[in-house]
């Protein structure tokens, strides 16, 4: 990701460094000017003056230019690690609910970019802080060896003490986080289930589980500080005592004749600038691990493949014949089916979509053979787990842009829910069609996978959470609107079954019967029982 | 986008809530900030002490106790270094406590939000509420609180200690003044909105992958692919340009504030110089003066970068607040209900003004009876079911239960009263357990497992295990179990009246009526209320209210509606068929 970054990363580097490196010489700048003052030198006192005004300009300026550079990364990596993951959730689709959980991939987006974004932000600081620091040691050693040499050790040496303050301070860290983390998970809970809260009352049980994990994070929060502290009191501590070396060596060498008072001016203000580079670069061991470990999370998702994958042959019409239950969907007219239990008619659909394994044909050619996008361009399944998106109706029911949305939501008896809206198709809906109700939104469903208009749909129970009235209007268009195309409604209202120009009745994953919805209610007493609703218990 | 958020709470609400944390915790903030306090003062002992040695150097002194001195400056130094310790975790232990306090209190404020707001506002901007926002005014109570604090007590000692090591020093600095003020006056006067629009957008990308994510299988069933893609391209645009705004007044308030800390440096020494050129201060405090100049940037720094800080937190804090804002839509009244009749009288309600989806509904049920309504979708039967369970207040007319109105109850009460299920479903992370606590939490094992039979549940309840993680991250449920799950929640809350919306819809039509005879047997003598697209749900019910465009149009038990031959009648006539 860096390397994509190259020209703002560069940039930012270079004017991190200018920007450092200026206010590292100028210590150097007020140690002449105390000079100039002590020789009573006003000229001399001036030009040093307009010098360190001029660092403090190109300081300014590098300054905000390199904070320019460190958004443009911060933003364009997290930009970039939101479209990768956006990307692979539309890539492994109907994969990704199997294999990952939503807040998981959600967790990206709120704090995985963050850190990714910080990491490459404290690449260009650190780089500048390493430079300044080394700038900062060649002019000491260039004016006195052995105060130079103090610092030069000394500043490492300072590093290497607080070091091991920094492993647990990481694994304290890490435990808040973890708790943040399932804080935040247990508020996103609350919040997905509000209206379920809303309408049973357990606000409270759910108010005080979060106050419990909340003083749980607090008390781990503590635990941070407390390490924290001990680091921030070591940041203060340690350079402060290499402050007095360097002043006490400094006197001493100023009282001996080998330094000016300007340059023990100088050194005490080096030692003192040095403190924030050195602060840059813990900070950088920090961030930077936070970093990769956010990146490793984002390339865990990015690494995951779909789980099926096809060949590369071309879909030809024909029939859908799923071998192991017997159940063909043929052209040109409505197939029903009906099953025993709700959980063999999915596993049915499921197999017939391609979502997952099955000895499955479509002319005669294995669907396995067939390229995934071929299949789902011919094959639609749509299900009521099926997500409505937000945006404008009509784009969200014709998601292949050339459907005929209007006798879709008339085949889908939806029109009263169009006319409803008050700028009818045009009405920008929310997210998961939330302001519709259950049997809205499956019409909409409906209205969208007829507007899709494939070679072969696959309906399940797209009826049931309507009306009988409705279910009876649906069932008669439904047929007029798939003329020609195939269609297989697994259902088992009879109203829907009695529309269908063949029915199959499914059992132990075979199928037991078939035929019309008439001759299965005289031929089969398991196909009567399934259908009629229990009426004849 | 006429998509509605919710909404921010105004400046002078995040002032005073503000200030009212500031001052909840006396003892704790006064301690923190004398500990600062303390350490910033150590910290002015470092350049005093070095002033004196250079003017010592300079007037050519031979006596200097140079190792005292140092000696003086690490005894400072160790000093400062123990007190910033304490300071740094006293003032962060605070800061825990009240963040703590902060998020709890937004999540109860969630919790009370009014359920027509949770939904039309969308997940998204609630979830980054509840993720982004919490997160940064974490960091503004954790960090630039305490160190706006720290720099101001640090920043007011330097201050004070350049005046008593020469009155005449503080003049050079005082030219820095009219820069800083005016460019940060000018930046916080645009900053705040700039955020808050960051933010905004911000809260866009993440509702649209999440919308990616959630409905992944859906995306790749219809090819929507590319137009995720493209949403999230939009939203990254949109987020985009609302960086750049806010980093365009960035790009003038950093070098403005940058030259704001030179020219005091400069100036100090440059007018100091003079001034000792002109014999009116001394080398000592041209020096000290000078470092203290310099070192005064880092307060004032932290200070001015920290507030930024603040505007970012405080834009959060508007957000987090802001939940609290939308107007309640229940007022308690005095009113204590009399007896369990739950009755409505000439109802109307609208979801948009001029818009009744309810014409004057006139409805008594009987305590103890199965009322069932059934009607065409988009009737108004799942509106008036809310109304019955006072979820939402009717425009006009009346709710009661008692002769008390509804959503005059506290919400206590209303719950120990009626309770609504709909089909919307949610499995809660945590326990099968806990999710069916939810209607009881004092419940036992027994009770839960009743509960559960109750719903025909059991059976895989048991074979799950009542200590199993379902949920988010644990295993997975259907519709129908996440179902069952809602109603053995009801069982176990046992209210006087049950409104259930589709409470059964997503379960296999057979399963369903068994369930719904054995839910009957554990709520004998508790009215319900179903709403039902099944007619055998009306079939098996006392009465039956034929809910059509927003009126009851016929009312009576199964029989009489279908000796009467009207619409119910054609209805049962066509579903028999």
């Amino acid at each position: 990701m860096a390397r994509d970054q190259g020209l703002p990363m560069w940039l930012g580097i270079t004017y991190a460094i200018l920007w450092w490196t200026t206010q590292a010489l100028i210590p150097a700048v007020i140690g002449f000017g105390v000079d100039a003052v002590i020789d009573k030198d006003a000229g001399e006192l001036a030009r040093w003056s307009a010098v360190l005004f001029g660092l403090g300009a190109v300081q300014a300026l590098t300054g905000v230019l390199r904070h320019r550079c460190a958004v443009y990364t911060w933003i364009s990596s997290a930009y970039t690690t939101v479209q990768l993951t956006s990307r692979q959730a539309t890539r492994l689709g109907a994969t990704l609910p199997k294999r990952l959980s939503t807040g998981e991939v959600v967790s990206v987006g709120n704090s995985d970019i963050a850190h990714i974004g910080n990491a490459m932000d404290i690449i260009l600081r650190g780089a500048g802080a390493l430079v300044a620091v080394v700038v900062v040691t060649v002019i000491m050693l260039s004016s006195s060896m052995p105060l130079g040499l103090l610092v030069l050790i000394g500043v490492p040496l300072m590093a290497l003490v607080i070091s091991p303050l920094l492993r647990p301070l990481h694994r304290r860290q890490h435990a808040h986080r973890d708790l943040q983390g399932d804080l935040a998970t247990r508020a996103g809970d609350i919040v997905a289930g509000l209206r379920v809260l809303r309408g049973i009352g357990g606000e409270q049980v759910f108010a005080d589980r979060y106050r419990a994990e909340s003083q749980r994070t607090r008390a781990a929060g503590v635990r941070v500080a407390s390490v924290e502290s001990l680091l921030e009191g070591a940041q203060v501590l340690l350079p402060g005592l290499l402050i007095a070396c360097v002043t006490w060596l400094g006197a001493r060498f100023a009282l001996a004749g080998d330094l000016s008072a300007g340059e023990l001016v100088s050194f005490y203000g080096y030692a003192v600038f040095l403190i924030a580079p050195l602060r840059t670069l813990t900070e950088a061991a920090d961030k930077l691990t936070k970093g990769v470990v956010a990146a490793k999370r984002v390339v865990r998702i990015l690494s995951l493949e779909p789980e099926i994958t096809g060949g590369d042959a071309q879909a030809r019409h024909g029939d859908l014949r799923d071998e192991e239950s017997g159940v063909v969907v043929r052209e040109g007219v409505v197939t029903a089916l009906a099953a025993a239990t709700p959980e063999e008619a999915s596993a049915i659909a499921d197999r017939l979509g391609r979502y997952s394994d099955g000895r499955v044909t479509l002319a005669g050619v294995p669907l396995a053979d067939l390229s995934v996008e071929a299949v789902r361009g011919h094959i639609l399944v749509a299900d009521n787990a099926a997500a409505l998106f937000a945006g404008p109706l009509r784009e969200e029911l014709d998601v292949r842009g050339h459907g005929d949305v209007e006798a879709a939501v008339y085949a889908a008896c939806a029109e009263d829910i169009v006319e409803a809206l008050p700028e009818g198709l045009d009405t920008h809906v929310a997210e998961a069609g939330r302001e519709f109700s259950g049997g809205q939104q499956q019409r909409l469903r409906l209205a969208r996978a007829l507007t899709a208009d494939p070679e072969i749909l696959i309906l399940v129970e797209p009826t049931s959470a309507v009306d009988a009235h409705t279910e009876a209007r649906i069932a008669e268009r439904l047929a007029k609107a798939r003329a020609g195309r195939a269609t297989l409604v697994v259902t088992t209202s009879p109203l829907v079954l009695d529309r269908a120009d063949h029915v199959f009745y499914v059992e132990d994953g075979r199928t037991a019967a078939e035929g019309t919805h008439r001759e299965l209610l005289t031929a089969s007493t398991a196909y009567r029982a399934t259908v009629t609703r229990g009426e004849d218990r | 986008m006429s998509r509605q958020i919710l909404p921010v709470a105004d400046k002078a609400q995040v002032r005073a809530y503000a200030r009212r944390l500031m001052v909840k915790y006396p003892k704790e903030l006064s301690a923190a900030l004398a500990l600062h306090g303390l350490a910033a003062l150590t910290g002015l002992a470092g350049p005093a002490l070095l002033g004196g040695l250079v003017q010592s150097v300079a007037d050519g002194a031979h006596d200097v106790r140079v190792d005292t001195i140092a000696l003086a400056i690490a005894g400072f130094v160790i000093a400062q270094g123990i007190l910033t310790r304490f300071a740094v975790y006293a003032s962060s232990r605070l800061g825990e406590k009240v963040l703590a306090e902060l998020r709890q209190e937004f999540v109860d404020r969630v919790l009370a939000l009014p359920l027509s707001t949770v939904e039309r506002a969308g997940s998204g901007d609630l979830i980054t509420r509840t993720s982004r926002d919490v997160d940064s005014l974490s960091r503004t109570v954790r960090h630039a609180v305490p160190e706006i604090l720290i720099a101001l007590v640090t920043g007011v000692f330097m201050i004070g200690a350049l005046v008593i090591v020469g009155p005449l020093m503080v003049l050079p600095s005082l030219l820095a003044v009219p820069l800083l003020w005016i460019s940060t006056r000018w930046y916080l006067n645009r900053s705040g909105p700039a955020y808050l629009r960051e933010g905004a957008a911000y809260a866009n990308l993440t509702e649209g992958l999440a919308q990616t994510v959630e409905g992944a299988r859906t995306v790749e069933a219809l090819g929507l692919a590319g137009r995720r893609r493209d949403r999230t391209d939009d939203d990254i645009r949109e987020s985009y340009a609302a960086e750049r705004y806010s980093l365009s007044l960035r790009t003038v308030w950093f070098p403005s504030v940058e030259m704001g800390y030179v020219i005091p440096v400069v100036a100090t020494l440059f007018l100091g110089g003079l001034f000792y050129l002109e014999g009116w201060v001394t080398l000592f405090q041209v020096t000290a003066g000078t470092l203290y100049i310099q070192q005064l940037v880092d307060p004032l720094d932290r200070l001015l970068s920290w507030i930024d800080e603040l505007q970012v937190g405080s834009a959060s804090m508007a957000r987090l607040l802001g939940v609290a804002n939308v107007p309640d839509d229940r007022v308690p009244s005095e009113a204590t209900p009399d007896g369990d009749a739950i009755r409505a009288e000439d109802v109307r309600y609208a979801y948009r003004e001029g818009h009744d989806v309810l014409h004057g509904i006139d409805l008594d049920v009987r305590p103890g009876e199965r009322l069932a309504m059934v009607g065409p979708s988009g009737a108004g039967k799942s509106t008036l079911g809310r109304l019955l369970a006072g979820i939402h207040g009717p425009r006009t007319g009346s709710v009661t239960v008692g002769g008390a109105s509804l959503v005059e109850l506290p919400l206590a009460e209303l719950r120990g009263q009626v309770a609504l299920v709909t089909q919307e479903h949610h499995v809660f992370k945590g326990t099968l357990r806990d999710n069916v606590l939810i209607g009881r939490p004092e419940a036992d094992d027994d009770a839960v497992k009743r509960a559960l039979e109750a719903v025909d549940a059991w059976e895989w309840a048991e074979k799950l295990g009542l200590d199993a993680e379902v949920g988010s991250g644990g295993t997975a449920l259907s519709p129908a179990q996440a179902q069952q799950l809602a109603l053995a929640r009801l069982v176990l809350a046992d209210p006087h009246t049950l409104v259930l919306d589709e409470a059964t819809s997503l379960i296999d039509p057979r399963q369903a009526r068994h369930l719904e005879r054995s839910l009957a047997a554990v709520l004998d003598g508790r009215t319900v209320i179903a709403i039902a697209h099944r007619l055998y749900t009306a079939h098996d019910a006392d009465r039956v209210a034929v809910v059509e465009d927003g009126r009851i149009s016929e009312l009576g038990s199964h029989e009489e509606l279908v000796m009467a031959g009207g619409p119910y009648a054609a209805l049962w006539e066509s579903w028999r068929r």
